[in-house]
């Protein structure tokens, strides 16, 4: 069953090479393979010759070349399995199929009406397709793009009359007319599986049966009535007739409503196949090659030539002026890839677009770069006679002649350049800095004003500043808390100790920074934390209530320890204070032979500075 | 806080800067430990002058047994001096020319000026006036030992000796070479000088 449902038979007579499309590649052949459908042999399938292309699986058989042949489109398997066959038995390569895909209509045509559309031969004429811009006949290959453009005049091929009077059977057949507008590729497909050429049917999924059961909706109050009713039970209304009934669900059929509606009356063995793992076909090789042959069957799976031609085809079918009516919706997995593959493909080719500008600019940055320096130029020599001229307005030196040059303005070459500095195309050597100072200098001022914002807290929106509560506070931290504040953008060290000098202007107490020397630490500090100002404050303290150790002065300050250590040291290289190290009390005995350093136990006092204005009190 | 001096059992007055503890703390800050090296100098030499000590070793630093212990140490205030801050002291006393290494080619031990080699010398000149030995040769060991006691009893050698230079330079002695070592005959000055 699956062998009838999803291959399409071909002429075997004619060259392989001759069945192909033209974006379609012959990879490997092998002779002396026999075909499974299912589980059990295909009786007339046991001795051919395997072909495998980008798109499709073509077998050849060789008694009856003619009527045995078929191709199968890969898109339908789904994946594949590997057997290595066991003494007697040979190598197989299982094809498992996905959803069975809808019927082709040759089957369809086949069983319905002897025509003599039944033999494969009969198609081959309608393997063409005539532009009517230019009337040439192009080839159709569904995979191809070419098949929508024309090949000769590049017209894209417009919604047109339906080669093939389709409509009447099919409306004979009781399914959906083929409306005109189809877009071109549905005309395209029907017409294709309709003459049974050798085109792959799209791996459409097939919707499961309604219930043979179906109730059927009022039009009018969507009251479930029996089928067998003509009239609504509860309105009267008249029912939908029954064919019409063709459940919308098993619509989307993408591109083959032709065969829509045919497919559920026609096969009753359909169940049959339903089952998944039923629907595979075996591949025994029975003269080898099996294993060169799978692998290249499964890098072909694995490349979806045919995908990308799907693909394309949907990016350019738009164009046709019936895109909107096309059935596009697919339903299931399928559907879901389909329309992500889509979306990847548009979101690529933006991306394209967007970055060939780039691109361009990367070629034709030198040029940016010597129009800018050139600019730089004209605008340096433009100002530097203008300045000359003002001063001597009167001088008889023919300042005329120079002034017949208009003279940029400063304001306009300080925009010109600042715009070009912020282009990044500032020259290191260009004389402009005295102008790019100043913008920077307000830059600077900016940055300055937002850290007194961070720092002392903008009185407006009552946030806390850094330094409302905190006299003195290390750079790094203030550093940290900035760029936190700002999120974005964020300042760099170098800029952020060039906009410290500025800070003091804008902050109210005035913040400065202040680097010890001992240790290199940089702080803002407030003017109480102000190295004279402390250092007043420590003597005083410590002419108050005695010597203080550094942890006590820090708990008095409220100041880090390591913090007060640098500060206290500072005062006392100022020679305010001075210092008693303790810890060679008397009590301590330290023996000659003991290393006096280790007495050094003791903690430091600090000492307001005794000996500074001491005079000798001893014994002479 | 009133820092106040204090008297010895020897009956030195100790000044009020030894009961500070910074006192015995070698300082950081340049200016302040040459205060604190100046005010130690001082405190040494009166000290010297007061016992007649001749000789200070950094060992006396942690002796307590030491007769230096009164001023290297404050039992009241549980400090004394550092062996590293007396080297250090004794160090910039040698470079002021207040102290002398002795024996020399080590930093451990000195010899202390409570008097400049001039001092000394005026001193030695004007004993051998008043007893008489002016024009007589004198050895050292006559000089430093004497039968009747002399201010310069117990004087170092090496400072005898640069006091008898300085008396040398200005012709007012002469070292002669005598029998048992060294000798020296004082030469009557010229008024004037």
């Amino acid at each position: 069953m699956s062998l009838k449902r999803y291959t399409i038979s071909v002429d075997g007579t004619i060259p392989v090479p001759a069945l192909l499309y033209d974006d379609e590649v012959l990879l490997i052949s092998q002779e002396g393979v026999g075909i499974y459908d299912g589980p059990q042999k295909a009786p007339h399938h046991q001795s051919g010759t395997l072909h495998a292309t980008t798109h499709r699986l073509f077998y050849i058989d060789n008694a009856h070349s003619f009527s045995r042949s078929f191709s199968l489109d890969l898109a339908h398997v789904g994946r594949t399995e590997y057997y290595a066959g066991l003494f007697t038995s040979s190598a197989k390569i299982t094809l498992y199929l996905n959803d069975p895909p809808p019927r082709p209509l040759t089957s369809i045509v086949a069983d319905r009406a002897e025509s003599s559309l039944d033999s494969p031969a009969a198609s081959y004429q309608v393997e063409f397709w005539e532009c009517e811009v230019c009337s040439n006949r192009n080839p159709i290959g569904l995979t191809s793009s070419a098949a929508f453009v024309c090949a000769l005049c590049g017209v894209p091929r417009a919604s047109m009359k339906a080669p093939i009077t389709i409509p009447s059977r099919q409306t004979a057949a009781g399914s959906y007319s083929l409306s005109k507008s189809l877009p071109s590729s549905s005309v395209n497909l029907a017409k294709l599986r309709l003459s049974s050429s050798p085109s792959p049917s799209p791996p459409v999924p097939e919707v499961p049966a309604p219930p043979a059961t179906g109730e059927v909706a009022c039009i009018a109050c969507t009251f479930l009535n029996s089928p067998l009713l003509q009239e609504c039970e509860i309105c009267g209304t008249p029912l939908p007739r029954k064919p019409s009934l063709a459940p919308p669900p098993r619509l989307p059929a993408k591109s083959a409503p032709a065969s829509r509606s045919a497919t559920p009356a026609l096969d009753s063995d359909d169940d049959d196949d339903d089952n998944p793992d039923k629907r595979m076909i075996r591949l025994s090789f029975r003269k080898g090659g099996d294993k060169a042959f799978y692998n290249v069957l499964r890098r072909t799976l694995l490349g979806r030539a045919w995908e990308s031609k799907a693909v394309a085809a949907a990016v350019e079918a738009p164009s046709s002026s019936s895109s909107s009516s096309r059935p596009l919706g697919r339903s299931g997995i399928n559907g879901i890839l389909r329309s992500v593959e889509t979306t990847a493909a548009t979101a690529q080719s933006n991306m394209e677009d967007a970055l060939a500008d780039l691109e361009a600019l990367m070629v034709k940055w030198k040029d940016m770069v010597k129009l800018a320096q050139d600019l730089n130029e004209r605008l340096t020599a433009a100002s530097t006679p203008a300045p000359g001229i003002s001063l001597v307005p009167g001088a008889p030196l023919g300042g005329a002649t120079t002034l017949s040059t208009p003279a940029v303005e400063p304001e306009e070459a300080t925009f010109i350049r600042s715009s070009l500095a912020q282009l990044g195309l500032q020259m290191a050597n260009a004389p402009v800095t005295q102008d790019m100072v100043r913008d920077e200098r307000k830059w600077f001022e900016e940055l300055a004003k937002e850290l007194a914002g961070v720092l002392e807290g903008s009185g407006a929106k009552g946030g806390e500043g850094m330094m409302r509560k905190r006299g003195i506070v290390a750079l790094d931290e203030v550093w940290g808390g900035w760029n936190r504040a700002r999120g974005v953008a964020l300042i760099p060290p170098a800029t952020f100790l060039q906009v410290l000098p500025h800070l003091p202007s804008f902050t109210l107490p005035p913040i400065r920074m202040r680097t010890f020397a001992a240790s290199g630490l940089s702080v803002l500090h407030t003017p109480p934390y102000g190295s004279a100002t402390f250092a007043s404050r420590l003597v005083s303290i410590l002419t108050l209530v005695g010597p203080r150790t550094t942890v006590e002065v820090a708990q008095e300050e409220d100041l880090p320890i390591g913090l007060t250590e640098e500060m206290v040291h500072e005062v006392e290289m100022a020679g305010e204070i001075c210092r008693d190290d303790g810890g060679s009390g008397v009590s301590i005995f330290s023996s000659p032979g003991a290393p006096w350093a280790a007495s050094e136990g003791g903690e430091v006092h600090w000492w307001v500075n005794i000996f500074r204005g001491y005079v000798w009190d001893g014994q002479e | 806080m009133a820092l106040t001096t204090h008297t010895t059992s020897s009956g030195f007055v100790l000044p009020s800067i030894h009961a500070a503890k910074p006192f015995f703390t070698q300082q950081p800050n340049p200016a302040t430990q040459k205060t604190v090296t100046e005010n130690w100098t001082r405190l040494i030499l009166s000290y010297a002058r007061h016992k007649k000590l001749f000789t200070l070793r950094i060992e006396d630093a942690t002796d307590d047994k030491s007769e230096w212990d009164e001023v290297l140490r404050n039992p009241r205030i549980q400090r004394r001096l550092r062996p590293s801050h007396l080297a250090a002291i004794l160090s910039s006393m040698v470079a002021a020319n207040q102290a002398m290494y002795e024996p020399p080619n080590q930093t451990s031990s000195v010899l202390l000026f409570w008097r400049s080699p001039e001092e000394w010398a005026q001193v030695l000149y004007d004993w051998a006036n008043s007893t008489g030995h002016l024009n007589t040769i004198m050895t050292f060991y006559e000089i430093v030992e004497p039968p009747v006691p002399s201010p310069l009893e117990g004087l170092p050698l090496p400072i005898l000796r640069k006091a008898i230079a300085v008396l040398t330079k200005s012709a007012r002695a002469q070292i002669i070479a005598v029998a048992d070592g060294e000798g020296v005959r004082f030469l009557p000055g010229v008024p004037g000088r």
